[in-house]
């Protein structure tokens, strides 16, 4: 799972207080059923790995790894066996006998991870371990941790205000916002059905605008906006001022008159092409659209008036008053 | 395609040409640098070291080995040498157990305490050995201000002689060579990643065995500068001894002084001079061969 959030949100203190690297002032912290509260870190049994990763500068990779077995009262061919196989698993075996300063960033990140697994923790804990890759290297450690994790079936959490690497890599996300979990839910739930206004923004990008409810049924209100009426996905009662809004990849620009339940008419601002999609920013009155296109064919030119269209299904409307503009 | 290479490869040669200019032009700026330090060091301080070190052999017949005889071979001789070691190992050994774990204050200290901490090291390095051995001998002579603290506190009947005595020496020497020894070490511990004995306590290290097998090694580099400094300053030490125990605790350094001054014969002074500076040198080289090793291990 991951903790998704905002730089001083409080997802690495919540990570610390797991690890017992803090103590909570109230409320308790169990692993698997045990109250470890009280437990010093040394006996919780968590691996951690830290966002600059905290090898030993005066150890070498095999000793780095070691480190946590060495204490154990463990043989020595046993711990070599470990370590070994530690360091098959991030695929470092070749550089045991090199020190740790003469590697580069995705290596000491493999290091700090085989350090971390050797030790066969209950829980696995990523404090933004991978925020300081490159993004290519970052991806790709992306993508081996997930199967890696699978396979050996570890519990890990991870830290990251990175949403890319939350919806990749987790089962599930804890969206945190000031100290309080926004939403808990599968990565799918959360990109397509954020509970609150802070989820919606934080993972992924929106189109938002201000309206009052005058009317609602059937799990949808209709929202009085400047744009228009509007259908979105809510239950507030009617009068109530709610911000709705909607993913660029459900907005559809132009066409026949569609199925689409919401329609605006603006003009488009600009256009940023990033490769697979291409970013359009609309300007509907009183309200800056996101739309995303897929494909390189048939796109708009700036400055050219369209027609906007949107599912109800797929806009939510959340009530205003929590949140400030 | 091949040209788009071969350009490449001339630039690469144009490159590394250019990167050898450097070094050559860089390694001039430092010599250029470097120029009125060596020059001070050259012509007043190697030259008269080496006119030292000549008369230290010199005799009424020519070259003789009288001067490092009398020194080496004879009791009250190889004393002063035991006399300037012990001092050095005690005082080393005594501000390195204060020092270590007041470096670590230190480090972990903030705000206000930290300048104060900071302060109080620093302070002293401003006043003069000799006024600091005074105010010594002040606080332990007979009726100085620690005998008057425990006759008034009935502690003690009589002036216990403390002035004098070889704990005076060693809590003097102590005293002023401590901040020689915490600086270096404070500088290395304040160095090292707080999040590293997180990790070790992670990885199951309790907190002693975390400090053992992760604090302890990073900060040898520090022991190392605190004990070879220390060392080299208190063996070498003459106001200290001087003051605070006179006449009862010759060592190198006073013979050298005594030797110049009251009894006319340089040999004898070049020679425990010639003999302190070997024990620097040694340090040096130890010291040095110390923290190789444990550089290379990194």
């Amino acid at each position: 799972m991951t903790l998704l959030g905002p730089s001083g949100c409080g997802k690495t203190t919540l990570l610390r207080l797991i690890a017992g690297l803090a103590t909570p002032d109230e409320g308790h912290v169990s692993i698997a059923g045990v109250d470890v509260t009280r437990t010093p870190p040394h006996k919780r049994n968590v691996g951690v790995v830290f966002q600059n990763y905290a090898l030993f500068p005066h150890l070498n990779v095999g000793g780095n790894v070691g480190f946590g077995l060495s204490g154990k009262g463990l043989a020595k061919a046993t711990i070599a066996a470990k370590v070994g196989r530690a360091l098959e698993l991030v695929q470092m075996g070749k550089f045991r006998d090199r020190p740790v300063t003469a590697l580069s960033g995705g290596q000491q990140q493999r290091v700090a991870l085989a350090r971390a697994l050797a030790v066969e923790p209950s829980v696995l804990l990523f404090d933004e371990a991978l925020s300081a890759l490159d993004r290519n290297l970052r991806e790709t450690m992306q993508v081996e941790l997930r199967r890696l994790l699978k396979d050996i079936g570890a519990t890990a959490i991870f830290v990251t205000h990175d949403q890319d690497e939350a919806l990749t890599m987790s089962d599930k996300i804890a969206v945190m916002n000031a100290g309080q979990i926004e939403q808990f839910a599968d990565p799918l739930s959360v990109y397509a059905q954020p509970k609150t206004l802070f989820t919606m923004r934080f993972v992924g990008l929106s189109s938002e605008m201000r309206g009052t409810v005058v009317a609602r049924g059937l799990g949808q209100v209709r929202v009085e906006t400047p744009v228009g009426a509007v259908m979105a996905q809510g239950d507030q009662p009617v009068g109530c001022s709610v911000v709705v809004a909607t993913r660029p990849e459900h907005v559809r620009i132009g066409g026949v008159e569609a199925i689409e339940d919401n329609c605006a008419e603006g003009q488009i601002r600009q256009i940023t092409f990033h490769g697979s999609r291409t970013r359009l920013s609309v300007d509907v009155v009183g309200a800056e659209f996101v739309v995303e296109m897929g494909g390189v064919n048939a796109l708009p030119s700036a400055g050219q008036a369209v027609v906007l269209r949107w599912p109800a299904a797929c806009s939510f409307a959340y009530a205003d008053s929590s949140v400030a503009a | 395609m091949s040209a788009v290479v071969s350009d490449r490869y001339g630039l690469l040669a144009r490159v590394r040409c250019h990167d050898l200019l450097a070094r050559v032009r860089s390694r001039r700026v430092g010599l250029t640098l470097a120029a009125p330090a060596l020059f001070v060091l050259i012509f007043l301080y190697a030259a008269p070291l080496a006119h030292l070190l000549a008369g230290s052999f010199r005799g009424p017949a020519g070259f003789t080995l009288d001067a490092y005889g009398r020194v080496l071979a004879d009791a009250y001789g190889r004393s002063l040498v035991w006399n300037s070691l012990r001092l050095g190992l005690i005082t080393t050994g005594l501000t390195l157990v204060v020092g270590y774990p007041a470096a670590f204050g230190l480090a972990m200290s903030r705000g206000v305490l930290r300048s104060l901490f900071l302060a109080s090291l620093f302070l002293p390095l401003a006043a003069s050995v000799i006024a600091k051995a005074f105010a010594w001998t002040i606080l332990l002579r007979s009726h100085g201000v620690v005998n008057d603290t425990l006759i008034f506190l009935h502690l003690t009947d009589k002036p216990i002689r403390m002035i004098f005595t070889q704990t005076s020496l060693i809590v003097g020497a102590a005293n002023i060579f401590l901040p020689f020894m915490i600086l270096p070490i404070y500088a290395v511990v304040a160095q090292i990643d707080p999040r590293l004995t997180e990790a070790a306590a992670t990885l199951g290290s309790s907190p002693a065995r975390a400090f053992l097998r992760v604090v302890l090694p990073l900060s040898t580099p520090g022991v190392i500068a605190g004990v070879a400094l220390v060392f080299s300053l208190s063996v070498s030490a003459y106001v200290v001894p001087n003051l605070l125990m006179g006449e009862n605790y010759p060592t190198l350094a006073t013979t050298i002084a005594k030797a110049f001054l009251l009894i006319r014969d340089p040999a004898l002074g070049a020679a425990a001079g010639a003999i302190l500076m070997a024990i620097g040198l040694a340090v040096v080289v130890v010291s040095n061969r110390l923290s190789e090793q444990g550089g290379s291990t990194k």
